[in-house]
Formats: structure tokens, sequence, C-alpha cells
């Protein structure tokens, strides 16, 4: 197979992601095409890239996901590579193919592998097949009440019943009690069709005190597979993911080389190539279980990149490319602790409900060991037609109490204002003794959620140093707008002009 | 220079006492300060109190006269409280009983569904409209039984951030 360098890029996305590929890509001298939808022409990404293309209005469905648009843009910019980012197109294999007939280059895997991967049922029966432990489960998709209540005393009480086309905690149901049955499929089935337009449903054991321990795996054209350790990621809030870290703090030296191997053999019964991630739920006795596969590049793939030291973007485009993986399993190791913090634009305060709206005013946290991707600026107005995701805070520390440490400083030091965001439930997560300890699953939010959401108490001089400098501000703007308003004095002399008399009258 | 402040329930009125150049000497209520204090940026004070350093964000909201206010580990709002606020409060404390009556957007957002017009009767708990924003559908009820007066948006209308959605009056039961 010969290697076909990429010349320019056309990043299918939006937000932090959009311009964290293209940040890869600048560094690779590939060029970078944007498109953007009505409601983004000031969006951050399309200042950042080297062309940009509007293709539609508003409403994802007819921007972002259109994919007609998509293709007719990188085929008139000249792109040879489509990045899909995440979300969005990024997993759908109908575009995987569109681009493998329009002879653009689809940055991700086959859109063989993405059907199979994509089909929670046949993943699973192509898991167990390859020896990989799946949670004990249905392979055939239920079709009636009779048959799930059958599957439900085989695999034993409590269980989940899930949408087979389905993923993001949609179209799921928890049932603990024989009662709940019948209801529960009905309602999974509804959602499931409303949500992804299938109802097929398939039933799983549900692991108490679940942790939910994902491995990244890079796969190239040539057959090799590595992965890149793990990530912990059971801080979530309604099945979505909120605090990310790695190494994972229950995790084992035997235990991850197990999962590992799994893992690789997962994406090679695939016939993966690109970057995947392998999903695990795990229990408290470290028994380990495959959930599923994500075949695309994750949100919280920063803290693979900072703890491992590969750009893993850079990595995808290079397997696009043609090229072998550089480096062997053996050669990469996992160096110090990184934690990622999602910042969403939503009030704490109210049931997490999102707050679009616009920055006024905006503080980034530096330092050692801090990384930040976002996207917004002062001025900007966030739009409401797209998630709330707004930026993911990445630090890094040589220990882990170093890595909460350095967390909570640089959560203190980041200010979002104009908006409400999630900043400051996240300083409380790094201040809950149980993600001190490393001792949390996927209950963690729920079980502390009255710590989490008290609120904080502040001194009186406190208070009234903020009132001191609000005088002084709110003076500031009263003697500016006395100036402003008064008769326009002599131009006072700058140094500026002076300097520019003096350098022009040499001429 | 002397202004009433409002930070969070408490009010205080803030006094310039003595400047020296960076030094300002005040009164917040009885409590008398003396404080080394710099504007840094446009909206950034440094400011030094008995050896103690605040960095404080002071950023103008939309609202005249309101301010959010940022130190290191805590966000205040703070509004200005003079003649015009204090009437526009008074007229909103008489307003309150109404409040429970009318529904307000919590955010900006998208008309999907209205399931009432003038003149219908709703119980508590009915639904009345779907407000859709960043991917979440919220559903708004009735608050109490009553008769709906004005809907004033319609299915497919974007609103803003505190818009009225609703107005439903009382039933003048017989």
């Amino acid at each position: 197979m010969e290697q076909k360098p990429i010349k320019k890029v056309l990043v299918a996305n939006r937000g932090e992601i959009a311009i964290r590929i293209m940040r890869s890509c600048r560094e690779m001298g590939i060029e970078t095409v944007a498109v953007f939808s009505d409601a983004d022409r000031t969006a951050m990404h399309v200042r950042y890239a080297n062309e940009a293309y509007n293709i539609g209005k508003a409403p994802s469905s007819e921007s972002y996901l259109n994919m007609d648009k998509i293709i007719a843009t990188a085929k008139s910019s000249g792109a040879d590579a489509i990045h899909p980012g995440y979300g969005f197109l990024s997993e759908n294999s109908r575009f995987a193919r569109r681009c493998r007939e329009e002879g653009l280059r689809f940055i991700g895997p086959s859109p063989e592998s993405i059907e199979m991967m994509g089909d929670k049922i046949s993943a699973r029966k192509k898991m167990i097949a390859a020896g990989v432990p799946v949670v004990p489960g249905t392979t055939e998709k239920v079709t009636s009440e009779a048959e799930a209540a059958k599957y439900i005393r085989e695999i034993g009480l409590p269980v989940m019943i899930k949408a087979s086309a389905g993923g993001g905690g949609k179209g799921m149901r928890l049932v603990k009690k024989e009662s709940q049955i019948a209801s529960s499929l009905r309602a999974a089935r509804s959602e499931a069709k409303t949500a992804f337009g299938d109802d097929a449903l398939y039933i799983e054991k549900y692991v108490d005190s679940p942790h939910h321990i994902e491995f990244q795996i890079l796969s190239d054209k040539y057959g090799n597979t590595v992965h890149l350790f793990e990530r912990e990621c059971s801080v979530q809030r309604r099945h979505q993911k909120v605090v990310e870290e790695t190494p994972s703090p229950i995790m084992t030296p035997e235990i991850r080389e197990q999962m590992g191997a799994y893992a690789v053999a997962a994406a090679n019964a695939c016939q993966y190539e690109g970057a995947g991630t392998i999903e695990f739920i795990v229990d408290d006795k470290l028994n380990y279980y495959f959930l599923e596969m994500n075949t695309r590049l994750q949100v919280e793939h920063p803290i693979t990149e900072r703890v491992v030291g590969v750009d893993l973007v850079k990595e995808q485009i290079r397997i696009a490319e043609g090229f072998e993986l550089p480096f062997r399993q053996e050669d990469l190791k996992q160096s110090g602790h990184a934690i990622e913090c999602r910042i969403y634009a939503e009030d704490t305060d109210n049931n997490f409900m999102p707050n679009p709206g616009t920055i006024t005013h905006i503080t980034e946290p530096f330092g050692f060991g801090v990384r930040c991707d976002g996207y917004v600026y002062e001025g900007y107005t966030i739009p409401i037609f797209y998630d709330s995701l707004i930026s993911k805070l990445i630090v890094w520390g040589r220990t882990r109490e170093e890595a909460i440490e350095r967390m909570r400083r640089a959560l203190y030091e980041y200010k979002i204002t104009g908006i409400k965001t999630t900043i400051r439930f996240l300083e409380r997560i790094m201040n809950t003794p149980d993600f001190r300890k490393g001792e949390y699953n996927t209950h963690f939010i729920e079980k502390n959620s009255a710590f989490l959401l008290a609120d904080g108490m502040c001194d009186r001089n406190c208070e009234d140093m903020a009132m001191i400098a609000t005088f002084a501000q709110y003076v500031s703007r009263l003697e500016d707008s006395k100036k402003t308003n008064a008769a326009p004095s002599e131009k006072k002399e700058t140094n500026w002009k002076r300097q520019l008399r003096k350098f022009t009258s040499r001429i | 220079m002397e202004l009433e402040l409002k930070v969070n329930k408490r009010n205080a009125i803030v006094k310039e006492i003595k400047r020296e150049g960076n030094i300002l000497t005040l009164a917040v209520d009885d409590v008398e300060y003396t404080v080394d204090i710099v504007k840094v940026s446009n909206q950034e004070f440094s400011v030094l109190y008995e050896g103690r350093s605040f960095n404080i964000e002071v950023i103008e909201n939309k609202e005249p006269k309101h301010f959010n206010v940022n130190t290191l580990y805590f966000k205040f709002d703070v509004e200005v409280v003079d003649n015009e606020s204090r009437y526009r409060q008074s007229r909103m404390q008489s307003k309150l009983i109404l409040n429970d009556n009318t529904i307000r957007s919590p955010m900006p957002g998208k008309v999907v569904k209205v399931f009432v017009k003038p003149g219908d009767i709703v119980e508590a708990g009915q639904p009345l409209i779907v407000l859709s924003a960043m991917k979440m559908e919220s559903e708004f009820k009735a608050g109490q039984r009553g008769i709906v007066k004005e809907v004033p948006v319609k299915e497919g209308e974007t609103v803003d951030n505190d818009q009225l959605l609703v107005v439903i009056d009382d039933i003048q039961e017989k």
C-alpha cells in the first residue's frame, strides 16, 4: 500500500473539536476548510481555518448533518479528506460510504466497520466470537414480552433493556422487578423508535456499582493495532460524562494488560482502521465486560494524549494517508496523571438547564500542565441550536493528587461571565472526598448531590471587597462618560506621534 | 461620593472618605476600609487590603447598573441601587401576585408546541407550551387552575430570555 499525503482537510464539525483538529492540521502543513451554518458565522472555527464556507441554515439537519452540502463543499474547495470530529456524521456509515464513492478520504474507519460496531447486537456477537468478555445478555433482538421475560429469568434481575441502534443513554430502561418488564419494554421501544428510527431492543445484565472504563486504540491499514491505555469515565450525570481521568484509580497492571489485549482483539475483529474506543463496564471486583465500541475520536481523548504523549488527530491523519503506526505496544507508556473537566453552559441551580447567551468576559487558566480546549471568546453569543459543551479543561500532574490540586487551581482561575456554567460544580467535584480518594463509580454524582449543589460560604470581607470594586468601577464609568461629553481638549502629543515625526523628518 | 449597593440579599451604603493616589479610604456601612485599588484592565481591579490581594472582575451585565463580580473563589451579582431601581423594585413587588400566572422563558429558545389559546380553561399541571433549546425540550405546565388570557407567541417562533409566553387569569368562582 502506498502513502498518499493529504493536503487539505474539510472539518465537518464545529465548536472546540473543529479547532482542535485544525490545530494539528496546521502543525502538519495541511490546509483546513471550515463549514458553518448561518448561526456560526462568527464562531471561532470559522475564524481559525484557511477557508470557510456556509453550508446552510442553523438547525443541524440543514447544515452540519447535510451530507450533500458537505461533500459538494469538499469537492469545490479541493479538499482531499474530511475529518468528521465527534457526533454529527462521525459514525454515519452512509456518509463514510459516500465519501469513498466520491473519492474523498474519510478520516476514520470503513463504512463496514462503522456498521458492524454501530449495531449493538451484531457488535456483541462479533465480540463473543472474538473471545472478548461481554455483559451477559441476549444476542438476538427481543421481539415479544414473553421472549423478554424468558431471557430476563435466564440472565437474572436487575437488567438493562437497550436500543440496538442506540447510544448516548437513549432508549434504555433499568428493570429491577418482574412487574416492570412490560412497561419498560414499551417505553424503551417507543423512545428507540423516536430517537433512532429503529425499535429493535436487546437485554443485558445490569452491573451493580459500575465503573465505565474505556480503552483508546489506534489501527493502521496494515493490520497493526495498539491500545493507548484506559480512561476512567464514571463521573457522569444522566449518562453524560462530566469528568474523566487516566490512569483509572482502580486499575491494576494485570487487569490493564488483559483489558488492553481484549481492546486490541475487538478492533482487529472488525478490521478497524483509525482511532477508536472500546468501552467496558467494570464492577467493584474488577470483573470487566465489553459494552460497546465507539468508531470515532472521543470528546475525552486529550487525557490520553497528555499521559501517553501522542497527538491522536495527527495519528488519525497519518493512518488515512497510508502510513504504518510509528510505534509498537511496547513503546507506549503512561506517564503521570491527567484529568479532564467538561465545561457546559448549564445552570446548575436550575436542574442543569442549558444556558446559551453572550459571553461578557472570559479569563482562562494557564500554567504548567494546563490545557484548555474551547471556542468561546468575549463578545461571542452561544447559539441555541447545538449542544452546550463550551470547553474542556485538561490538567496533568506527576501524581493523581497533584493533578487534582492543579485542576482545582485551574477551575478557580477559569472565569466565564455572561452565562451560567458548570465550573463551580466541577470545583466541588474536586473537593468531594469520594473523588479525591478515587473511590467512585457511575452513581457518584447522585450519591453526592447534596454536597455538590451546596452554596459556597463567603466571608463578609470578601463581599465588601466585591462592593468596593463595584464602587470603583461605577465611579470610573461615570468619569469616562464625563470625559467623552466634555469639549474636546487640545490634542495631546503622544510619544508615538513624536517618534513618528522625528523619524519622518529624517527621510 | 456615596452609593447604595445590593449584593445578593444585602443592601449597603458605600461612601468614599478619602482618596490619595491609589489609596482609597471608604466605609461599607459602618466598617471602614483603607485599600490600595488600581484599575488594571477595562473590567478588572487589583485591590490590596492589609496585605491581602484581591483580583476582582467587575463586568457590566445587560441590565444597567447590574454587575457580575468575580473574585478568585466567588461570584456575586451586585446592583447599584438608586431612585430609578428603587421605583422598579417596588413596582415588581406589587406585580408579584400576578407573576405566578405568567410563564416567561427561562432561556433563549424556540417555541416547539403551543397547547392552549386565549379563552381555554386550564387545570393545575396541564401542559401549556414546549420550548426547545440546545437539544433539550422543556414543557411548561400551569401552576394552578385558571383561564388563558394571552399567548403572545406562536409555534416556530424564536424567543429571548425572560420573554412572556403565556398569561393566565384567575377564574372568578361564582
